[in-house]
């Protein structure tokens, strides 16, 4: 039974321009130990689809279609009091983005975190500042955080409470959404670190990593998915698809992406960067919503819409794989 | 090991002597607006304060010789300016606040006859108002771009508007006059009592004397903590930490409890900034009322330009005003985790 | 929705007023300004629509003069208030360094003073009491809040990228913040006008029930109205068309000063409109 699964999920942002199809069709599962990213450009609706994962849709967000099994309990359907009680922050959890003003800023790290375990379970706050100690130390950071406000920290330690808040009481999935844009390369690698260690010591099941940062996709996942305009474009093992993109859009974000390994080089056949902008998501362009940008464009591509075609563990959304 | 010790309590420190530094400086500028007032006025300003009194009573020449003599040393006109300066701030800090003209007492014993009527008008109606008012703008703010939310506001609004003092005329006409439920104005009924006593018959008299003011200078006050607040509120709920507790399950009354400890903070330097606009409305309702604080005697001092007494009654007004800034900012320091680690900007 | 309601009842409310202020004196037949024009302490009737004061003065004459009166020194304090705190706070926030500090120091100082007790003060040593008298002083109080907000608005404009290049061609210092910063400032500035004014026309009224405002004797504004029905004890004998009339006019101005100052914040901050 998958952790998380979503079938054709569907959700727009009505907003006085038009309704911003910012999920369109999206359909994933996750399961125990999986490690998924969620690649793409700002813009493509990735952090619509985290909190959509979870069923936090507030207007002007709504949900149009598709469903939602979490536990292998259909969410969709129920309000979102029901799943804020029953599922956020016990069963999945979010790690924001901008993470960085997220702790309340008038309560000492050890107070938030007795707060949101108190939220759900009766343990005593004695209890809990022993619990959170002992999470600290496995995760190799100091105890002493707990006593601090949030502006005594710096970035990375933030982030790092943020990371041991949402995973204090074991949630099955983590969506982490952008946490280590805003870092520095070493502070990233021990945010990194540490939500390895909690997916090894099985304090959460699975993690759903949310980055434009494909470098880091490639050393800590195990699934990647590609967005563009709302929809996925392709999925698979994370190796399978880096080294051997079939979308062409894949194609060219591996291209953009400054690695040393003169192998990928070689194979990219576009330029270091693509061409274009991203789509509006109001109006989408007909068709493939890549098309306009797409080296590869045939005249079905501007006016038809692939879907996913599945080959093993492997998919695409391209004309170019489809007879 | 005492270094560490050390360090959490300097940062509040040198905040709270940064504010104090700030406030004498304050202080000193209003003691020399003070000063250079009178001598402000063209020509002689003796001759003028002469006429005035002259205009007043008629004397005989020696008593009017005396009081030019009184006068000049009073003012000190003999002296250089800022050997006048010194002695007339010295002379403050002393107590010495003058003669009044009018009352021909010193002005410190016309004041501090006054004062606690007017504090005691004063402190319940500004906490009273600022509770209330707080708690109605959070509701406000809570159920932002409902039909409660914009009723609560369009009251605000216009309640904040209404002066003190017109509310207080409206009041007493409406309680006092055309339903006569309570007494016409006054503090106390003087044809019952001469003197002030702790006794039951004059404190309910008192209270009967004391419920108009208290509730006119409520009412105008609330209005304007209320919007405060629901501004701040509603700038809150929107920050990120609400969106993130909010997504790791925390109850909604949680939540209000967080944007509550944040939005108040503001709302405690409210309390001294607005400190002159409040005490202002207070002595105008006073006014209205007949009460016997502050009010009337400025309204009386202004008007027979008994400069003394005006003087003197504000010193008391700013120096009251700048001690309550000072507090406010100790509190806010204690109140407030970030000044406390030196976060905060003053 | 509700906030276009507010803007545009608060805009037809001040229209009206503006245009009572004047055309109304000119225009009312038996505008009469002088004392026991009729009997005095008369209430509302046909000869007197608001009555007479104690005095026998015309209530509704003198309304009519006294928005004028009123209006005009909002306006000119406003303008004063408008100039000096714009001044201050852009120069202050642009230039920064040691003008900033020592214009701030001084900002903070007046700041921290009630206005309202400031204005007192000063005037009650003026000797003349005339309406652009306490206009001067009302404005010369009142800037202090404008100037803080304006110099931190300038501070986070002028790092955008338009004032760079502004400065790198060479445009002097005002000229930027004429022409780059105060344009962006606009619906800023168009807010705190409302507000000043708002405030300043409460200033006088406060000023002359006080005693320290406009001359009784010569002029009549909306708080002068007020204070000579205050001393005729015009509120304790049941006159209440001696206060009821000026002060449903002043809180109908200010509040839909207010009013239209909230409407056009929530205009262009929806966060305030609620509803995220």
């Amino acid at each position: 039974m998958s952790l998380l699964k979503a079938e054709g999920l569907r959700a727009y942002y009505n907003s006085p321009i038009g309704q911003v199809k910012a999920v369109e069709d999206i359909s994933l599962s996750v399961e125990e130990d999986d490690f998924i990213g969620i690649a793409g450009e700002s813009g493509c609706g990735k952090s619509t689809l985290a909190n959509v994962l979870m069923m936090n849709i507030r207007p002007p967000l709504k949900l149009y279609g598709g469903r939602l099994f979490l536990n292998g309990e259909e969410i969709s359907d129920k309000s979102r009091d029901y799943v804020k009680e029953k599922f956020w922050g016990t069963v999945i959890s979010i790690v924001p983005q901008a993470a960085l003003n997220s702790l309340m800023p008038t309560k000492r790290t050890k107070e938030f975190i007795i707060d949101v375990v108190q939220a759900h379970k009766k343990i005593s706050e004695k209890e809990i500042i022993e619990m959170a100690k002992n999470k600290f130390i496995e995760l190799g950071l100091s105890p002493s955080v707990l006593d601090l406000y949030p502006h005594e920290l710096s970035g990375g330690m933030r982030q790092r409470v943020i990371i041991v808040a949402s995973t204090i009481l074991n949630p099955k999935v983590l969506i982490a959404d952008e946490p280590t844009s805003a870092l520095d390369v070493s502070t990233q690698k021990q945010v990194l670190k540490m939500m390895l260690d909690l997916q090894r010591k099985q304090s959460i099941r699975s993690t759903i990593l949310i980055t434009h940062d494909i470098a880091i996709q490639r050393q800590v996942c195990n699934k990647l998915i590609v967005m563009y305009a709302g929809r996925i474009v392709e999925y698979g093992n994370v190796d399978d698809v880096l080294y051997n993109p079939k979308h062409p859009y894949t194609k060219g974000l591996i291209n953009s992406v400054l690695t040393p390994e003169p192998e990928v080089r070689r194979r990219g056949l576009m330029a270091l960067f693509i061409p274009g902008e991203p789509p509006n998501l109001v109006n989408p362009p007909p068709g493939c919503s890549f098309h306009p940008r797409c080296p590869f464009a045939m005249p079905r591509c501007k006016s038809e819409t692939p879907g996913l075609t599945y080959s093993g563990d492997r998919a695409v959304a391209c004309w170019l794989y489809i007879l | 090991m005492s270094r560490e010790e050390r360090k959490p309590l300097n940062p509040m420190l040198i905040y709270l002597l940064r504010r104090m530094c700030f406030l004498l400086a304050t202080f000193f500028v209003f003691m020399i607006i003070i000063f250079s007032l009178p001598r402000m006025i063209p020509g002689n300003p003796l001759a003028i304060l002469l006429r005035d009194i002259l205009n007043r009573m008629t004397l005989q020449p020696e008593t009017i010789k005396e009081i030019e003599r009184k006068l000049f040393e009073q003012y000190g006109l003999d002296k250089p300016v800022y050997i006048q300066f010194v002695d007339f701030v010295s002379r403050i800090f002393k107590g010495d606040l003058g003669i009044s003209f009018y009352f021909r007492i010193p002005v410190a014993e016309v004041i501090f006859s006054r004062i606690p009527w007017t504090l005691m008008l004063l402190v319940p109606s500004t906490i009273v108002s600022w509770i209330i008012g707080n708690f109605l703008g959070a509701i406000a703010a809570y159920k932002r771009g409902k039909a409660t939310d914009n009723i609560l506001m369009s009251i605000f609004l216009t309640l904040s508007q209404v002066p003190y003092y017109w509310l207080a005329m409206i009041l007493l006409f409406i309680f006092a006059v055309r339903y006569e439920i309570f007494p016409l104005g006054g503090t106390w009924d003087t044809s019952r009592f001469i003197t002030p006593s702790l006794t039951l018959e004059f404190i309910t008299d008192y209270l009967a004397h004391y419920i108009l003011p208290f509730a006119s200078i409520v009412l105008s006050a609330i209005g304007g903590w209320a919007i405060g607040m629901r501004v701040m509120a509603i700038y809150e709920l929107g920050s990120d930490y609400v969106v993130y507790s909010d997504s790791l399950g925390l109850k909604d009354s949680k939540i209000l409890e967080y944007v509550f400890r944040n939005s108040i903070l503001p709302q405690i330097t409210g309390l001294a900034l607005n400190f002159g606009s409040v005490v202002g409305g207070q002595l105008l309702t006073e006014l209205v009322f007949n009460y016997r604080g502050m009010g009337r005697i400025l309204y009386d001092s202004i008007n027979k330009l008994d400069y003394p007494l005006i003087e003197g009654i504000f010193i008391i007004l700013i120096s009251t005003l700048l001690i309550a800034n000072l507090i406010v900012d100790f509190i806010y320091a204690y109140l407030d985790p970030r000044v406390r680690t030196g976060y905060a900007e003053a | 929705m509700f906030k276009i309601k507010k803007f545009t009842f608060s805009i037809s409310v001040l229209v009206v007023v503006i245009l009572v202020a004047l055309v109304g004196p000119p225009l009312y037949p038996k505008l009469n300004l002088s004392l026991y024009a009729g009997t005095p302490d008369t209430p509302p009737s046909n000869e007197f629509p608001l009555g007479t004061d104690r005095n026998g003065r015309d209530i509704l004459s003198h309304l009519l003069i006294g928005i004028r009166t009123s209006l005009y020194v909002g306006v000119i304090a406003t303008i004063i208030a408008l100039t000096i705190g714009i001044l201050v706070g852009s120069f202050a926030g642009f230039k920064g360094g040691v003008i900033d500090e020592i214009l701030m120091m001084i900002t903070n100082i007046i700041y921290t003073l009630p206005a309202i007790l400031l204005m007192i003060l000063i005037a009650s040593y003026l000797k003349e009491r005339s309406p652009l008298f306490v206009s001067i002083v009302i404005g010369v109080t009142s800037w202090p809040w404008l100037a803080r907000a304006v110099r931190a608005q300038i501070m986070s404009l002028k790092e955008r990228e338009f004032v760079q290049m502004s400065k790198m061609s060479g445009l002097k210092g005002y000229e930027i913040i004429f022409k780059d910063l105060l344009p962006n400032m606009a619906s800023y500035i168009f807010m705190s006008v409302a507000l000043l004014l708002s405030i300043s026309m409460l200033a006088e009224a406060g000023l002359s029930m006080i005693g320290a405002g406009i001359d009784p004797s010569t002029e009549s504004s909306l708080g002068v109205m007020l204070q000579r029905a205050q001393q005729g004890e015009a509120i304790r004998l049941g006159r209440w068309w001696c206060f009821v009339p000026p002060g449903i006019v002043l809180v109908l101005i200010t509040t839909s000063l207010l009013m239209l100052s909230t409407s056009i914040d929530e205009y262009f901050n929806p966060r305030l409109r609620g509803g995220k």
